[in-house]
């Protein structure tokens, strides 16, 4: 009996451990599937006809003469709607006062749908913001969207809580000049939006157009380079001198340890605070550009990796066989000619490992970038305007997008897009560390 | 020696030049921990002399824009305790167990293909687990409360619960494996002794494995404590951000604000106006991370230190 329990219990715990694992795995999925299913979507989506009038106007990609035809053949579809708004909204300023006033706010909607949908109205001046240039450019934003003219969204209270209704606008308009508009919206909207299977790779890089509401990502992700590279620029020479010096060169006693030991403090500094310490001193103290930088957040990021860099570094080095340190130094070379042409090189894949994954971390912070180099809404920093430019990054533009945005909503398609290519970059860095660490394994076993 | 005394002494000079000049560049880069130290103070000082400590510590009532301001940042002490607590509590019997389960029960090869899923949920950055809170938790989060046993009702989707899952979440890698490496440095010779004397996995790993590794366990512990603790976008985005002490204190349910998202959300609009007491309240909150982090810090390496002593002392 006791022996069976005893068993019991082991069952128990490795059936813990099984769970554990199995969770955790579990959780990545639950992360990884939605961010890249919908992350897709960003770059591979049914586009409307407004998405290559879009792409004409404001890229001037695509083919004026093809767009020109489908236009025409988009026209006829749409062509009856406005006629009945038009008419519509001749029959309402003949219509009694009362009958009128309960219409005209819903008209109203309806003519604003309208818009939303299919762009704007032909014959009303054009409006000044880019988002009203266009209707819908994506398929299953057109059918949301139809669907608000369609029906007024109404809510109905009661002591369980509310509950949505849907009220078809139809019944409302019953017999007036406005009824073929929903007829035709429900029955022609894909006539009128025409959508066709649309593979964006642009979206990588092209320009946002007026505030991510059209166009691509490309300010971002040239700013997660910037900052990611910049950062490296710093850490890594910093961090393979540290590293060389606790190897090769200290000898262990209390300035050392100290040295050490502020190192590993230093990883322990959470990130919001390398953002203020970026602030008051890189910024505030040594005025290394008017406002937040690119190099203000480069020099920022490199601190929070600088640990990582090191401690990589370190451990690379002290896997170099000492054999080669020895016959390097018997055959009279220096320390410091041993460690450059010898050591450095032995261990070079293993600090690469630890370089590539700092700059995966390092693309992926948010925090340390608020206050010293991000924006929310920027074009894309020239090259030469690092030095004294912020710029938007993915990291913080998710963020702004998925929470300050005033279209949050609507802008769902390309904080999934933000989302996984950020992912991507960062797994394909890690990706890398992996098989680099693989090969270093592998050659090292002989 | 073939070299002349003369060469041999340019070469010793040349290799303490060396020497001086790697110190001073190590320095450099183990010293701007001190300067971080520095400068946060330096700009959180001026709050404890305007404002006062008192204020700071005891009251709850966080007005920083009102006329005239008040900085009571007593709740969101509370949220920042509280939500790094839950999350902490959820990923350490997790944590622990996955790491018992892969140092000692999974067979090698599976232990190969773990690695990377462990390493992934590491690497992913924050803001997107911030983003996968807010954008499929949350509404989940929403919805439970009606179909959860009690029928209690959740007013947000984000709070303090949310944010603790993930964070939990993103704690579990860093526990997972520190104490995977602790418990691999137990040794081999002390397993098998506890196996030839007829004990079963469990009671080996529980008597005898967990026992030996128990600092470095902790010191995982730790490191994940200060990782929930730092964290800011998951909980900005993620845990409701109203600065109260949720009623009761232990409902998670609740949205609360921590120290690490009030730094990340206040300073866009402090930076404006540098100088303020706004601004230098929220280096104090940063000075207040900062000092519990090498809290942190300290006692880990004091135990590690504690335990190297008595491992070399027998």
């Amino acid at each position: 009996m006791r022996l069976k329990l005893r068993k019991l219990m082991d069952h128990a715990l490795t059936a813990g451990g099984y769970l554990a694992i199995g969770g955790m795995a579990l959780f990545l999925l639950w992360v990884l599937v939605p961010v890249f299913t919908k992350g897709f979507g960003a770059y591979v989506f049914r586009g409307t006809v407004e998405h290559r009038r879009m792409m004409l106007g404001e890229f001037n990609r695509g083919d004026l003469a093809r767009l020109r035809a489908e236009l025409a053949e988009v026209w006829r579809a749409r062509e009856p709607v406005y006629r009945a708004v038009a008419a519509f909204e001749r029959e309402l300023d003949a219509m009694p006062a009362a009958r009128r006033k309960a219409l005209r706010s819903a008209f109203r909607e309806v003519r604003e749908g309208v818009a939303v949908l299919l762009g704007p109205e032909p014959g009303v001046p054009l409006p000044a913001l880019t988002r009203r240039l266009y209707g819908q450019t994506r398929w299953e934003q057109a059918r949301e969207k139809a669907a608000d003219i369609l029906f007024e969204e109404t809510w109905e209270y009661s002591d369980a809580g509310s509950r949505r209704v849907l009220v078809p606008r139809a019944e409302q308009f019953e017999g007036t000049a406005l009824a073929p508009v929903f007829d035709s919206v429900e029955r022609d909207l894909a006539a009128m939006m025409r959508p066709r299977l649309t593979v964006y790779p642009r979206f990588l890089t092209d320009r946002s157009i007026d505030a991510h509401f059209f166009g691509g990502i490309g300010p971002e992700v040239l700013g997660t380079l910037y900052l990611s590279l910049g950062a490296m620029l710093v850490a890594v020479p910093l961090g393979i001198v540290a590293a060389v010096y606790f190897q090769e060169y200290a000898k262990e006693g209390p300035s050392v340890a100290f040295l050490r030991s502020c190192v590993n403090t230093l990883a322990g500094v959470p990130s919001v605070v390398f953002g203020l310490f970026g602030l008051a001193f890189f910024i505030n103290t040594l005025r290394v550009s008017p406002g937040k930088s690119v190099l203000a957040g480069a020099l920022t990021l490199a601190l929070l990796v600088l640990p990582t860099v090191i401690r990589a570094s370190e451990e690379a080095i002290a896997a170099v066989p000492r054999a080669f340190k020895e016959g390097a130094m018997a055959l009279g070379a220096g320390r410091f000619r041993t460690v450059a042409t010898v050591i450095l090189p032995a261990a070079l894949p293993g600090i690469l490992t630890g370089i590539v994954i700092s700059m995966g971390r390092a693309a992926g912070e948010t925090a340390p970038i608020i206050f010293t180099a991000a924006v929310s809404v920027g074009q894309m920093v020239k090259p030469s305007e690092v030095l004294s430019q912020p710029t938007p990054a993915l990291s913080w533009n998710l963020y702004n997008l998925c929470t300050e945005h005033e279209a949050v909503e609507e802008l769902r398609h390309v904080q999934f897009g933000m989302a996984a290519t950020l992912v991507l970059i960062v797994l394909a860095l890690n990706l890398a560390a992996i098989l680099l660490r693989a090969r270093v394994a592998r050659r090292l076993k002989g | 020696m073939l070299l002349s005394p003369g060469a041999r002494t340019r070469r010793r000079l040349a290799e303490l030049a060396g020497r001086g000049v790697l110190f001073g560049i190590t320095s450099v880069a183990a010293l701007a921990v001190m300067a971080i130290i520095f400068f946060i103070a330096r700009d959180a000082l001026p709050f404890f002399t305007q404002v006062g400590a008192r204020e700071f510590f005891l009251s709850t009532e966080w007005y920083p824009a009102h006329q005239p301001p008040r900085f009571g940042a007593a709740a969101i002490f509370a949220g920042s305790l509280l939500v790094t607590a839950a999350a902490v509590l959820l990923a350490v019997p997790l944590g622990l167990f996955a790491a018992l389960c892969m140092s000692d029960v999974l067979p090698f090869g599976v232990r190969q293909i773990l690695k990377p899923v462990i390493e992934m949920l590491a690497a992913i950055p924050s803001v997107v687990y911030g983003f996968f809170a807010l954008t499929v938790v949350a509404p989940l989060m929403q919805n439970a409360g009606s179909w959860l046993p009690g029928q209690f009702e959740i007013a947000s989707g984000v709070n303090a619960l949310t944010a603790s899952l993930i964070l939990a979440v993103m704690a579990l890698p860093t526990i997972v494996s520190v104490s995977e490496d602790a418990l691999q440095a137990a040794g081999r010779e002390l397993r098998e002794g506890s196996y030839a004397l007829g004990a079963t996995r469990a009671e080996t790993l529980f008597k005898v494995v967990v026992p030996a590794s128990v600092s470095g366990l902790f010191s995982a512990v730790l490191l994940g404590v200060m990782r929930a603790m730092g964290e800011t976008m998951v909980v900005w985005m993620a845990s409701g951000n109203a600065a109260q002490i949720p009623r009761p204190w232990y409902n998670l349910l609740q949205p609360v604000r921590t120290l690490t998202a009030t730094i990340a959300g206040d300073m866009g609009e402090a930076d404006q106006m540098t100088g303020s007491a706004h601004y230098h309240v929220l280096f104090a909150m940063g000075l207040c991370l900062l000092l519990v982090s090498f809290a942190c810090n300290l006692a880990g390496e004091w135990i590690v230190a504690r335990q190297r002593k008595r491992l070399r002392g027998g």
